[in-house]
């Protein structure tokens, strides 16, 4: 069952009700998150309530689109569909609004990256419905 | 704090594993019932006997929403009490304090805890949720991707030492020798230098720090100890002391993703038991990569943060020395039975207290630790974490 019949593609995002308005929003390439008004703080993945209360209130904004790189990983064994990027890098970006998120990084070198060096976010079209945030450093 | 397990009142009377392999052509229906007729033969159990079953979702069956139903009816037991964990690599030690809970308020008497799959022969995970929206269009490899990440912000917080982790590679892989039922292609000695050169996966996760999915299985009999004495059973162990956390700091957007479950269910363990940590005969952790184990030898306390790489260089850790790890070659060494793994190193620990690991045997097996960990959460450390002490 491991052999496969067709090469695989790059997963592509499927919205749920829940994350929509953040595809929506990231077809402008604006990165948007969830905002707590009960506790002033954001969350990331999107959920349909708070972590913090439990409350349906959240509310969306705009980020900055910047943060700092938290840790990474370069990949030299592929997932599906990525066959032809080995390697590539993956990061945890922490965002100035005080969430992480999973990237891929871009317009850099493996040897130049560094943990806790400042990235900004750019846009990579997946497909006409998905636009998909990475970063790369923010010279 | 309250611990159910202190007066040794349950008993695990028999093991039962497969020898892990490689595109077996098995499936996990198959192998749980090899397993199950390796726990009747050594207990003189019929099926019949059974009343209880508590089993681990594999990745190879996992599109089955009714598999634990499924098991019962090809091994031929008719449970009074069922439970199937999702909780991946603590399954198995979660299902022995669920199975002796169950016990002791009177559900059923004599559970089989089985843990089979075969994810090298068939894998059916389909995650969904998050993690198909936004994790996988990044191309991270979940595991290996993920301790790469655990990796290198420990090495931004902590001197690392590969040589210890190599020490550590080396040790288990020696314990995979001795072990009969260690994937067999695994049975070849490795130097610190192989841990050292080998490619890498995920940098800095090289393929030596990391497990391989084998087809394979492994289980355990839970009774009371009143009954086992009473079935007359030779050798018993006892679970003693038990304590599990899920989705650690889950409602935290930033936390030190180098802090695991451990941190809580570590200082926890101590209080629940009678045992203190230099008590410790043997430590047989969940290791689907050496750095795993490494982080629980600093927050359970076998040593401090940081210092987990002076204490691998330091401490004897093969079978004859001071605190034995991983001495059938962990899963590393011995092979992934997929989300049957956690039951790789329960199985080794109680092959020990029995006396039955042949030239790998330790002296005074007369306690064990043993650690599960299980499922990678989005940009925090690993979800779940259990540790379970056993005592004869």
């Amino acid at each position: 069952m491991s052999e496969r019949q067709h090469k695989p593609s790059r997963p592509i995002p499927r919205p749920c009700r829940t994350t929509a308005p953040f595809w929506e929003a990231a077809k402008q390439h604006k990165l948007v998150l969830q905002y707590d008004p009960d506790t002033d703080r954001y969350q990331f993945w999107p959920r349909p309530a708070s972590v913090r209360t439990g409350r349906a209130n959240l509310q969306w904004k705009e980020a900055s689109g910047k943060g700092r790189l938290y840790s990474f990983t370069n990949t030299f064994v592929a997932a599906p569909g990525f066959e032809e990027r080995v390697p590539y890098l993956v990061g945890i970006v922490e965002l100035d609004e005080g969430v992480r998120v999973f990237s891929n990084l871009v317009n850099v070198a493996a040897a130049e990256v560094e943990i806790g060096m400042k990235m900004r976010v750019v846009w990579e079209t997946l497909s006409p419905e998905i636009e998909f945030f990475a970063f790369e450093p923010d010279r | 704090m309250k611990n159910f397990l202190k007066s040794k009142d349950s008993a695990i009377v028999a093991y039962g594993e497969l020898k892990n392999e490689r595109r077996s052509g098995w499936t996990a229906y198959e192998l749980a019932s090899q397993v199950m007729s390796q726990l009747l033969e050594k207990t003189s159990l019929r099926p019949c006997d059974i009343d209880g079953l508590a089993l681990t979702i594999p990745l190879s069956e996992c599109s089955n929403p009714f598999w634990s139903n499924f098991v019962a009816d090809y091994l031929g037991i008719t449970p009074r009490w069922l439970q199937a964990s999702d909780l991946g690599g603590i399954s198995a030690l979660a299902n022995i304090a669920r199975a002796a809970a169950a016990i002791q308020v009177g559900l059923c008497e004599m559970v089989m805890v089985i843990g089979a799959d075969a994810p090298s022969t068939q894998h059916r995970a389909n995650y969904g949720g998050y993690r198909s929206e936004f994790w996988e269009p990044t191309g991270l490899q979940g595991p290996p991707g993920m301790f790469g990440f655990l990796m290198n912000r420990y090495i931004t917080k902590y001197k690392l030492s590969f040589e210890a982790l190599g020490k550590l590679a080396v040790a288990q892989r020696n314990g995979a020798i001795m072990n009969p039922n260690a994937y067999e292609k695994n049975r070849v000695p490795i130097t610190v230098a192989d841990y050292l050169n080998a490619r890498q996966v995920s940098s800095p996760l090289r393929l030596l720090d990391s497990v391989m999915y084998c087809d394979g299985g492994n289980g355990v009999i839970v009774t009371t100890t009143e009954r086992a004495r009473r079935m007359g059973a030779r050798k018993i162990v006892h679970p003693t002391a038990y304590a599990e956390i899920t989705n650690f700091n889950g409602a935290q957007m930033t936390p030190d993703i180098t802090e695991t479950g451990f941190s809580v269910i570590g200082p926890e363990i101590w209080q629940k038991s009678d045992l203190a940590i230099g008590d410790i005969r043997m430590f047989q952790p969940y290791d689907d990569f050496l750095i795993a184990e490494m982080l629980q030898l600093e927050q359970i306390g076998f040593c401090g943060r940081g210092e987990g790489s002076e204490f691998l260089l330091n401490t004897d850790i093969s079978p004859a020395g001071k605190l034995p790890i991983n001495t059938g070659g962990g899963q590393i060494s011995a092979g992934q039975p997929g989300l049957a793994g956690g039951g790789l190193n329960l199985v080794e620990a109680v092959r020990q207290m029995f006396g039955e690991a042949g030239e790998r045997q330790i002296k005074d097996p007369a306690n064990a630790m043993v650690t599960g960990i299980g499922v990678i959460p989005y940009g925090r450390n690993w979800g779940s974490s259990a540790i379970l002490i056993l005592e004869s």
